[in-house]
């Protein structure tokens, strides 16, 4: 009888050392697999910086980011990209103006006004939203925005900024919605009850405690929607013009995922213009890290009040 | 139970990695030579007609050992993308791409850098200087003179009745394509000379959003490709430039200045099916399909 419990104890112990040490060998996995996706982002950005460093033997950075003018493959190489940063942001802040309103507007809606069974119908229909391809959405701005705008309002050409605004507000909508909702969501399930038993009407309870306390989730959404506003290139490219201009709401414009897109395919291998692009690239990339970086602060400035 | 299920699963996705890893080389070795799959690139405007000589090329003989005896019992896989001329010179340098797809001259610079350049003409294409058929520039004016245009794409014109008093005073919108591709180098050579296009313009992603843009506004003026022009007969007006109409004979014999060559270019490493079907492009029937697609055929 000792020897049975000894040796089963000792099976057991066995058993205890095998996981141990399948654990060990999956901890080591996820390290590996996490490493790869941080390796991968820190050899894109090797890889650009060593790309476009080679324009500013060409031109200096700040002709490059503070001049207008581009003409690439000119005789002498004219290089300054300041319409198309000033479009990039022109556009994306446009349509986050327009699209925010409306998407805190429907996140209130779908987690305070609506019921659980509404609210499963209408939710995945706007998450489906951020599934349609961006090509679609441009194929649609250029039947319905942009010739609306020349047949109705008699534009000379419908491509315009406020065109591929109103597009790109279309489709940040259900990022914005879905990253608000959520939060919102959050906040309603840990105070309705209390806001109920003290017998606060539902509209008082949406506009000082469910706003008030959104505002980081809501702050989120603007990130989010900013990011990928800027970075929209298919869509955008096909109803903004992309003509090398300096941005005014009803005439054209050109933003840099455009300008990459467009011409990356003509630029012969490490020609000033390829570089060029690719500094335009990493001119891109360094706005959207500024940006992220400004509101995580602006994120942490905010306050002690949090959804969590 | 579950982190047991999940390490089950992790295993079966490890394991199914190296299963697919390996899959991906061939697995029995040909006794005949394998051919694999042929990868065309480069320009968008020449693009549907590789397209449609490879579909008849396919329809005709499914697998390549009917092609020829020496080949193996493969089917015919022939991948064909755009991304413009610059893009097929780029893809045959680095190897990317077996066969690029130029439709404008291959600069010597471009030749040196490839080893063993080859190129096959299929054709000449135009670029004719069109406008919407609403526009009724072509019953008050019936040519263009080069300076005109000079001063049209440049923006020296901004309404059409500076053109014509004759013509409404409404903005002119010009359409180019993107300015590093084939077709805005061959027009700014042509007739641009060292005046430079007006930044006011739309720069189309394709050939065919620039004759769909055309198409769709009645102020549009644009160099559209004499191809896509055919294709679209009656939708869109090409007009005469300094008097000669854009008429296949007069692209040919070269009267018809704004033209450019369609050329498919391969570097050293030409296999033999590849051969084959570089032959087959540019036989009787292949350029045949050019005429059929609305460019002049021809080497």
């Amino acid at each position: 009888m000792p020897e049975g419990s000894t040796s089963g104890f000792l099976r057991r112990r066995e058993k205890v050392n095998i996981y141990k040490i399948i654990d060990k060998l999956f901890l080591y996995l996820i390290r590996f697999v996490s490493m790869i996706s941080v390796l991968l982002l820190v050899f894109i950005v090797i890889f650009i910086l060593k790309e476009s460093l080679l324009t500013f033997e060409e031109v200096s950075f700040y002709d490059f980011v503070f001049k207008k003018g581009w003409r690439p493959i000119s005789e002498n190489p004219e290089l300054g990209i300041l319409p198309m940063i000033l479009s990039t942001l022109y556009v994306s802040i446009l349509a986050l103006g327009i699209a925010l309103p409306l998407g805190v507007g429907s996140s209130i809606f779908l987690s305070c006004m609506v019921n659980e069974k509404n609210r499963n119908f209408i939710k995945p229909i706007i998450d489906l939203m951020a599934g349609i391809p961006s090509v679609v959405y441009g194929f649609m701005g250029l039947l319905l925005i942009v010739k609306f705008f020349e047949r109705k309002l008699s534009f000379s050409s419908g491509e315009s900024i406020l065109a591929a605004s109103i597009l790109l507000a279309i489709m940040i909508l259900p990022y914005i919605i879905s990253t608000c909702d959520e939060s919102m969501i959050k906040i309603l399930k840990k105070y309705e009850s209390t806001s109920k038993a003290l017998g606060v009407s539902k509209y008082h309870m949406i506009r000082y405690l469910i706003l008030p306390t959104a505002k980081k989730g809501i702050l989120a959404s603007v990130v989010l929607g900013l990011s990928r506003g800027m970075g929209e290139t298919m869509a955008v490219m096909m109803v903004i013009g992309n003509s090398p201009l300096y941005p005014k709401l009803f005439g054209k414009g050109q933003t840099i995922p455009g300008l990459i897109a467009l011409e990356m395919g003509g630029a012969s291998v490490n020609s000033i213009h390829y570089h060029a692009l690719f500094a335009s690239g990493l001119i891109l990339m360094m706005m959207l890290m500024i940006i992220n970086v400004l509101f995580y602060f602006i994120r942490k400035m905010m306050g002690t009040v949090s959804e969590e | 139970m579950k982190r047991l299920s999940m390490i089950f699963l992790m295993m079966i996705l490890i394991v199914s990695l190296a299963v697919g890893c390996s899959n991906s080389e061939p697995t029995k070795a040909e006794a005949k030579e394998p051919v694999g799959k042929i990868v065309f690139k480069g320009s968008s405007t020449l693009a549907p007609v590789i397209t449609q000589i490879t579909k008849d090329f396919k329809e005709k003989y499914k697998t390549w050992d009917q092609v020829n005896e020496n080949f193996a019992n493969e089917d015919i896989e022939i991948f064909i993308t755009g991304g413009g001329s610059g893009a097929g010179v780029k893809s045959v340098i680095d190897g990317s791409a077996n066969v690029g797809m130029v439709s404008r001259p291959v600069t010597e610079e471009e030749q040196k850098t490839i080893e063993g350049y080859k190129e096959y003409k299929l054709g000449t294409d135009a670029l004719t200087i069109s406008v919407n058929p609403e526009n009724k520039i072509y019953e008050v004016k019936d040519t263009l003179t080069t300076e005109e245009l000079k001063k049209i794409f440049s923006g020296e014109y901004k309404y059409w009745d500076e053109l014509d008093a004759k013509l409404a005073h409404e903005e002119i919108v010009l359409i180019t394509r993107d300015i590093g591709g084939g077709a805005h180098k061959v027009f700014e050579e042509k007739i641009m000379g060292d005046s430079k296009v007006s930044e006011n313009v739309i720069q189309a992603p394709s050939m065919g959003a620039l004759v769909t843009k055309i198409i769709e506004n009645k102020n549009a003026i644009g160099y559209a490709s004499y191809g896509v022009v055919n294709q679209n007969e009656g939708k869109i007006m090409p007009l005469k430039v300094d008097g000669v109409e854009p008429t296949a004979e007069n692209i040919k014999n070269g009267s018809y200045i704004i033209s450019r060559p369609l050329l498919v270019i391969t570097n050293k490493d030409v296999t033999e099916s590849e051969q084959v079907l570089l032959d087959q492009i540019v036989s009787e029937e292949g350029l045949k399909v050019v005429e059929e697609l609305g460019f002049v055929p021809g080497k």
